[in-house]
Order: C-alpha cells, then sequence, then structure tokens
C-alpha cells in the first residue's frame, strides 16, 4: 500500500512539475518593456496608403519633431474674416457699422485674475494679418504655436513631442497634428464644463 | 472617405463564393440541399431561394474553424459568407475586412490624467464605431470621476452624469489594456482568444463557446458578455467591419475592445483616441522609437493599473 | 425478482432497466415527481436557448451564478466517494465495503449534474465541439478550464465503469478480479482529489479575484467535500435502509459519521482561518469578504445565506460530534441534511458570487437568480438524484441476489 502513496505522490509531483514549468515557458517571452527598449529603429509607415489624404488642410510645422518635419492643421481657413487688413486699414468707419467691426462677440477670458490679456498682447499691432511675439516678431497665424509657447513652453515642449495635444485621425502616415487653435479658443483657452456625450453604463443589466 | 483604404478592405463576395474549387463546392451544394430539406420538413416542402441560400450558408459557417487555423482563401470565404448573410438577414450593404496586422507594429495607448474632462465623446464613439449592442446598453470604455489624492480607478464614481469636468476631481479611462501577458487568453478553453502580432488581444467569436472564464480572470473588467441578441439599428451600423472587430456580435460570446482593428490596420486612430476632444488620448506604435507613445513613456512619468499583477499591459496613464 | 434466464451483456442491459423502473405507487410517484421538475427545467431551458442568457439573474458584473456556484459544490460530492473508496479498498474495511458502490453511484449523479450545469451556463452550447481535441483546439494545458474538462470526464468514465463492472460480474455470480479493476480504483483516488484541487484552482488561479485567489481555497474544498459528500452518501444510506431490503449495518453509519465529524472540523478550522485573514487587517481584498459576511454600499444579499450557512455548519458538525442516539437514523438526517446545506450555500453561491463582488473596478451590484434560473437549476438537480436512483436500484438488487447465491 505505501508503494501506492509514494507513487502516486510521485505521479502529482510531476504533474505539478509539468503544469508549472510550461506556464513558466509561456511567461518567460520578456516584458513588453524590453521589446519596447529592443526596438530603436524608427519605423516608416509611409507605405500605409489608407493614412493619406486628409480631407483638411494643413501647413507644413516651423519646428521639428524627432529631427524631422511635421504638419499642423491650418488655422487661417478657419477664420472667418481673414483677411484682416481688408478691414484693419485707416478708414474711418460708420457708427452703425461700430457693431461689425469692434469684435464686440469676443469675450476674452485668457491670463489669471485681473491680468486679462489685452487683443495686441498676441495681435501684431500694425500688421494685422499677423500675430506679434513679445519680442515684436511677426507670427503666421498657422504656426500660432510659436506664439503660444512663449509662455506655455511646458505645453508646446509636450506638443512638440506629441504627450500635448492630438495628431489628426491617423497614427501612420505623415505626422499630422492639431494646432493649438484647434482645440483651444486663443480668447477663452480653457475647456468649458458641459453635460458628458453619453450616460455611462448601466450595470445592472 | 479615400479610396485607397477601400481598395485594401474591400471583399468581392460573389467572386470568392464562386471560385472555390469544385471539391468544395460539390459540399456546398450537398450542405445547402440537406439544410434545405430539413428546412423543407419544417415549412412543409415550400421552401424560398432565399431562405436555402441561408441555411447552407449558416451551415457552412457553423463547421468553420478557428480564424487563426483558416487560410488565406478561407478567411476570404467565411467573409463572402458573412458579408451575404448579412444582406439576406438584414438587407444590409458591409463590408468584413480580414487585413492582417501590419509588421513592426506593436500598437499602445497612454491616456493623460490632467487632461481628460470626462465629456465621455470617446464612448460615445466608440459605441458607434464598433456596433455596440444598443439594446444593453454595452460599452467598452468607462471613465471614473476620481477625488484628487487617489489614483485607484476603483475609488472613483464611474456612474457620473452632470456637468463636467466638476472643480476638483479628475478623470480616469478604464477599457482592455491590451496585456501582453493576458490573463484572459490563458484562460480560454478553446483559444478563441488571442494576442495578434501586433498586440491586439481579439476574440474569434463565432468560435466563443461563451463560457466566461475570461471574463473571470481579467483584473480590469474589459470583457463584455452578449446575455442577449445583440441589436444595432440599420442606420447606425457601422458598416466598415472586421472579422475580428466590429462585426456584428451574436448572442452567447463574449466580445471587447479591439483598438478598433478595423481602423488601426489601416492607419488611423481608434474611435476613442480620435473622438477625445481634449487630447488626453494618445495611440500609436510601441516598436516605433519616433512614435507618441514612444515620447510619453520616455519624458513622462507614466504607471499603469494593477501591474503588480504581471499582466503587463500595454496602456499607460501618465501626468502631465 | 425473476432474473434474465439467458445471461450476457443484453441481458443484464434489460433486467438493470427493469429493476430500475419497478417499484411500488410511491416510488412511481417519486419518479414522475423528479420527471415533472425535470420537464420544468427543460421549458425553461429551451426559453434560455432561444432568448440567451439574459434570461438569467447574471450580469457582466457578477458572470457566474447558480449554474455554476452548483457545479462547484457538486464536483465536491463527487469527489467525496473517495472517502468510501480508501477505507473500503485500502484499509479493508469491511463494512464500508458493503456500500462503497452506492458511494460510487452517487459521485456519477454528481458529476453528471455538474456537466449538466457546465452546459447550461455556456452561451453557445452548439458549439462544444470546439473544445473537443483533435476537431476542436483544447487550450491545454494553459487553460485549467480544460484541465477540468479532463478530469471530469476521466473520473466519471472510471466511477461508472468500475461499478459497472463490479455488478456486471456479481450480476453473472462472479467475483470480480481483482487486477482487472483495482488498478482502477486506485487511480480513481487520486483522480478525485485532482478533480476537486482542479476546480479549486480554476478560481484559485485568478489573480484577478483576490476572494478567490487564495492557496487555501483547493484544501479547504477538499475538506468541505469530504464532509458534505459523506453526508449525501449518508442520507442516500438512510433512504436505503428505510425504504429497500438491503441491509445497511450501524457500524457504516458510526463510520461515516466519524468520517464526516473529522473532515468538517478541519473544515471550520479553515474556514476560521480564512476569516481570520480578511478580517483582522483589512485590506482592499477583504471587500468580498465583507460584502459576504456583511454587506457592502447597503447591498447585504448574501449576509442572512452566508450566516445561516455558517450556523448550519456548525450545527451540523456538533450533531455529528456529540451524538447521544448513538447512530439514531433520523437524527443523523437532520445533521446530515444541516451540514450539507450548510456546505451547499457557504461553497456554492458564498464562495462564487462575492467573488464577483465587488468588481475589479470597485463596483458593487447584487445577484438575484431569476425564477427560469432556478428551475434551470431544479431540473438539473432532479435529473441527478434520477440519475442515483435509477443506478442504485439495480446496483442493490443485483448485491442481494449475490450475497444470496454466495450464502
Amino acid at each position: 500500500m505505501k508503494k501506492i502513496f509514494l507513487r502516486s505522490g510521485l505521479f502529482f509531483l510531476v504533474l505539478g512539475t509539468v503544469l508549472l514549468a510550461s506556464q513558466a515557458l509561456m511567461a518567460s517571452g520578456g516584458s513588453v518593456m524590453d521589446r519596447i527598449h529592443a526596438a530603436e529603429e524608427p519605423v516608416d509607415t509611409m507605405g500605409i496608403e489608407s493614412a493619406h489624404h486628409l480631407p483638411v488642410k494643413t501647413v507644413l510645422a516651423q519646428e521639428s519633431y524627432q529631427g524631422g518635419t511635421f504638419r499642423v492643421l491650418a488655422r487661417k481657413d478657419s477664420i472667418m474674416r481673414f483677411r484682416c487688413s481688408v478691414c484693419h486699414t485707416d478708414k474711418k468707419v460708420l457708427v452703425s457699422d461700430g457693431a461689425l467691426f469692434t469684435h464686440g462677440d469676443i469675450v476674452i477670458n485668457h491670463g489669471r485674475g485681473n491680468d486679462r490679456l489685452a487683443c495686441i498682447a498676441c495681435h501684431d499691432e500694425k500688421n494685422r494679418d499677423f500675430l506679434s511675439d513679445a519680442e515684436g516678431k511677426q507670427i503666421d497665424f498657422d504656426h500660432s504655436y510659436q506664439l503660444c509657447g512663449q509662455c506655455h513652453f511646458r505645453q508646446k515642449r509636450d506638443w512638440l513631442g506629441g504627450a500635448h495635444g492630438k495628431r489628426e485621425a491617423y497614427w501612420a502616415g505623415e505626422r499630422v497634428v492639431r494646432n493649438c487653435t484647434s482645440c483651444h479658443s486663443p480668447h477663452s483657452p480653457a475647456f468649458e464644463t458641459k453635460m458628458p456625450a453619453t450616460y455611462s453604463l448601466p450595470l445592472d443589466k | 472617405m479615400d479610396s485607397s483604404a477601400k481598395k485594401e478592405d474591400e471583399m468581392k463576395p460573389t467572386d470568392i463564393l464562386e471560385k472555390k474549387s469544385t471539391r468544395r463546392s460539390f459540399m456546398k451544394n450537398l450542405s445547402i440541399a440537406a439544410a434545405a430539406g430539413s428546412a423543407g420538413l419544417v415549412t412543409g416542402g415550400c421552401v424560398s431561394l432565399g431562405k436555402s441560400e441561408e441555411m447552407g450558408l449558416k451551415w457552412e459557417e457553423y463547421f468553420k474553424k478557428n480564424y487563426r487555423l483558416m487560410t488565406q482563401e478561407e478567411k476570404d470565404e467565411t467573409v463572402a459568407r458573412l458579408v451575404r448573410l448579412a444582406k439576406i438577414q438584414n438587407d444590409a450593404d458591409i463590408q468584413i475586412s480580414n487585413q492582417e496586422p501590419r509588421e513592426n507594429v506593436l500598437y499602445g495607448y497612454a491616456f493623460n490624467i490632467s487632461r481628460c474632462k470626462g465629456y465621455m465623446d470617446c464612448v460615445e464613439a466608440c459605441v458607434q464605431e464598433n456596433n455596440l449592442d444598443r439594446k444593453s446598453k454595452t460599452q467598452y470604455i468607462r471613465l471614473f470621476e476620481m477625488d484628487s489624492g487617489q489614483l485607484d480607478p476603483t475609488s472613483g464614481d464611474g456612474k457620473y452624469f452632470h456637468e463636467v469636468p466638476v472643480e476638483g476631481k479628475f478623470y480616469m479611462g478604464v477599457q482592455c489594456f491590451h496585456c501582453e501577458n493576458a490573463p484572459c487568453i490563458k484562460a480560454c478553453p478553446t483559444k478563441a482568444t488571442w494576442r495578434e502580432p501586433d498586440g491586439i488581444v481579439v476574440v474569434d467569436y463565432d468560435w466563443c463557446i461563451g463560457c466566461r472564464y475570461c471574463l473571470a480572470a481579467c483584473p480590469y473588467w474589459g470583457r463584455r458578455f452578449n446575455w442577449g441578441q445583440p441589436e444595432v439599428p440599420k442606420e447606425e451600423m457601422n458598416t466598415k467591419q472586421h472579422y475580428l472587430g466590429n462585426r456584428m456580435r451574436m448572442k452567447g460570446v463574449m466580445e471587447k475592445c479591439t483598438f478598433c482593428v478595423q481602423r488601426t490596420r489601416q492607419g488611423k486612430l481608434p474611435a476613442c483616441a480620435e473622438a477625445c476632444p481634449t487630447g488626453s488620448r494618445v495611440f500609436g506604435n510601441l516598436l516605433d522609437p519616433n512614435s507618441e507613445i514612444r515620447y510619453v513613456l520616455k519624458n513622462k512619468k507614466v504607471f499603469r493599473f494593477k501591474e503588480e499583477l504581471g499582466t503587463d499591459p500595454k496602456f499607460w496613464y501618465f501626468i502631465d | 425478482m425473476i432474473t434474465n434466464p439467458k445471461k450476457g451483456i443484453s441481458a443484464f442491459i434489460s433486467d438493470c432497466a427493469r429493476w430500475s423502473l419497478s417499484g411500488g405507487r410511491g416510488y412511481k410517484i417519486y419518479l414522475l415527481a423528479l420527471l415533472a421538475v425535470m420537464g420544468a427545467g427543460l421549458f425553461s431551458y429551451v426559453k434560455q436557448f432561444q432568448e440567451g442568457l439574459i434570461i438569467t439573474g447574471m450580469s457582466d458584473i457578477v458572470s457566474w451564478g447558480l449554474y455554476i456556484s452548483n457545479f462547484t459544490f457538486f464536483v465536491g460530492v463527487a469527489a467525496a466517494a473517495v472517502m468510501l473508496i480508501v477505507p473500503a479498498y485500502i484499509l479493508k474495511d469491511k463494512d464500508l465495503h458493503e456500500v462503497v458502490i452506492i458511494g460510487e453511484c452517487v459521485a456519477v449523479g454528481a458529476l453528471i449534474m455538474c456537466l449538466m450545469f457546465i452546459t447550461m451556463d455556456m452561451g453557445g452550447p452548439l458549439k462544444v465541439w470546439h473544445m473537443i481535441p483533435g476537431i476542436g483546439l483544447f487550450n491545454w494545458p494553459s487553460s485549467i478550464l480544460t484541465w477540468d474538462v479532463l478530469v471530469l470526464n476521466g473520473y466519471l468514465a472510471l466511477n461508472s465503469l468500475v461499478p459497472l463492472y463490479i455488478l456486471y460480474c456479481n450480476y453473472h455470480d462472479r467475483e470480480p478480479v481483482g487486477w482487472k479493476y483495482k488498478p482502477f480504483v486506485f487511480l480513481s483516488i487520486l483522480w478525485a482529489v485532482s478533480i476537486h484541487m482542479t476546480t479549486a484552482f480554476l478560481y484559485q488561479g485568478l489573480p484577478a479575484r483576490p476572494f478567490w485567489n487564495n492557496p487555501l481555497l483547493g484544501p479547504r474544498f477538499l475538506a468541505s467535500a469530504f464532509a458534505a459528500g459523506p453526508a449525501v452518501i449518508m442520507m442516500v444510506l438512510i433512504a436505503i435502509k428505510q425504504w429497500s431490503k438491503y441491509p445497511v449495518d450501524i457500524q457504516i453509519f458510526f463510520k461515516i459519521k466519524r468520517i464526516i465529524v473529522v473532515s468538517a472540523v478541519i473544515n471550520l478550522l479553515m474556514l476560521f482561518s480564512e476569516i481570520f485573514k480578511e478580517f483582522y487587517t483589512f485590506t482592499h481584498h477583504s471587500l468580498s469578504a465583507q460584502y459576504l459576511f456583511f454587506g457592502l454600499d447597503g447591498h447585504t444579499s448574501l449576509v442572512p445565506w452566508i450566516w445561516t450557512a455558517i450556523g448550519l455548519n456548525i450545527l451540523g458538525t456538533l450533531l455529528f460530534a456529540f451524538d447521544p442516539t448513538k447512530c439514531n437514523p433520523r437524527y443523523l438526517m437532520v445533521a446530515a441534511i444541516s451540514l450539507f446545506t450548510g456546505i451547499w450555500i457557504e461553497k456554492g453561491f458564498g464562495l462564487i458570487i462575492p467573488g464577483f463582488i465587488p468588481s475589479p473596478m470597485g463596483e458593487v451590484v447584487d445577484y438575484t437568480p431569476t425564477a427560469n434560473e432556478i428551475l434551470i437549476t431544479l431540473g438539473v438537480l432532479a435529473t441527478g438524484v434520477l440519475v442515483v436512483t435509477l443506478l442504485i436500484k439495480p446496483a442493490l438488487v443485483i448485491l442481494i441476489k449475490f450475497k444470496e447465491a454466495k450464502t
């Protein structure tokens, strides 16, 4: 009888070892971090044809991303009354047109507390078709990130790398990212509060 | 949409159904005849052609193999059958892709918990994109409203419905994390769920027997079961489908987030990442050192949820 | 009873069928009642088959319910046959050798219930061929569920073939040949331990569920099974003593009682150890236990059940331990029922459901089985009882005849 118990014990031991070994073998593939760190060669995804042809207008960014170029969504197309210089001339304005011409609809909610930004903090005082930075350098509306980045340099750094902002439509192909003003209204950049788009999942069936 | 996507995607159902070898078509006719015969018994001899075709297709579908064991030809055939069945049963014109994973691609995801505002546009987009059951209101993504001072979504409120964001709260999204060492894959008794070479954990809906062991094994509650027959109104259905992705599920099978395999394999962002208005969702190729996801991993302080369980998820949280 | 003059397999089968169905009016009513419950269960199952598992009370959070709870418990009952086999065959206990076949019949009934519960719980029962090695894909050795399928079916085969062989020999007035079945008996001992350990590993191996992810789960499964299983066998034996001519010696009850007491005490000890671990330092992982014993966030649906179970557990153990009636069948019946019910609740839904609550994302929902679900469960239980009855009836006839022939 003792033999049987000895053998059965042995049998279970072998069974257990096989089971554990097989599990260990399966788990020994190495962690995903090892795979990630081992992948040092850039991957060219330009061949993915389906990731081309964005339906929106983009411009080549005047900055570099990981040593290469990238594109940002164009801004000027979405500004309703661009070019600004059409109105901003030295011509006199009738009072009756005042409401239309003074940008009365724009509320500035940019800057902390009483330090609200003035229009000319960002817009070029002379040439209204451009923005201008603190040093007076003219900046194109399509490249407003150069202006925003003066103060929001951390966000700009993240945006250049890809930790802030977002890519447009494709993860593959040429890098196209949203401009600062694609998501943030330049005059009131904080996100508004609103109701969620949907209810969350009902848990009791 | 762009034409190139269509080129890769489109299946010509009729071509494939006709292109079969003689042996197979003989088998098919035989099975259709058998099915028609049995259907005939039920309906009393008067069988419409459409009905018998449907029975035949279903019959062949029942005996098909696990997706991973199919040859490309068999994959094309089953896709053609499914497209035809959708036409017969629902009068729906769908495209089902069986696009293979791309080489040198491993998908990864990062979620910025200091940016998310809890708008839930991602959830809505996911429901639309993935043809999630409207009847039981299935959702893959969950957002938790969290009190400051905590980082564990299990302490958050997953049922909020009020104006967001709330002062002093932050938001944290949870979905399938596509673990490299996924407990669900290990648990499945029939190998109906597996990790694709590009890292996406998928389910072969037709192979799943519905034991729900994977659901019990998942520490992230990333899986959903079809308790009843899922329903999506025809006009809301996303017709661009993938065999392993958003094609219509049936009752009694598991389903889960697939990183929108039907989109991502075409180079597109998953629906959640595209819909996010705050840019909290970063998606990309982990094997490409120039990708945004790699930038986040390298330059941000990241963490993974329940990392101590050894699941090795490919979903990181980070803070600005 | 009349025996077929011809011998052989067909005679054996026809005689067994006849004996299993013959009986008085009470027996007929009993069979009809079981069939009625099975019919109701079948009706509900047809509904579930058509509409899906949506007609049950299960949800994505509590994704296993009554079916899997009962499955888990009855694996234990099946495994418990070993508590008669070990003394009967290894320790050569004459008394228990008399009734070992009854233990095996109970095991077969329990296993059939287990397999049925699993089938009831499946979303695609028609796709079960996907799991058959060769034509399907069998995720072995990775998935513990595949191990469970193997050991359950293996144990079913062992436990039906060995008694079948013995009865077949006895039917033909022969002693069974030792070397032909003894190896399988010893194998079945190991196998009994393995079916219950494997079933425990099914839960124990999931780090996602801290309530189950506990190395004591397997041993405690065994201890509770070795208490509840013999309790079932004792109930069957009391019924046999009451309603058949088969002699059941008082010594048998005494011995089974001793087995039950030892197992039940070990079970209680382990239960205490678990409770201590959960509540001495209350961690994040103790929430399930809190839900079970005290309720969580106002959800208390299991609290009355678990305390009833613990009460019945202790009561049953005490009744068996201090038996002033010296094995009075009625007294033992009460003790067996209370212990059986206690363990059934505690190891059935007291184990399965809290594993899902709170969910991995911290949510608490209650689970209440629907009428359909309960009917299906009852139907399966009735099937099990019917199988046990239809197996034991001819077995007893053959054993009595064989004994008479010997003397």
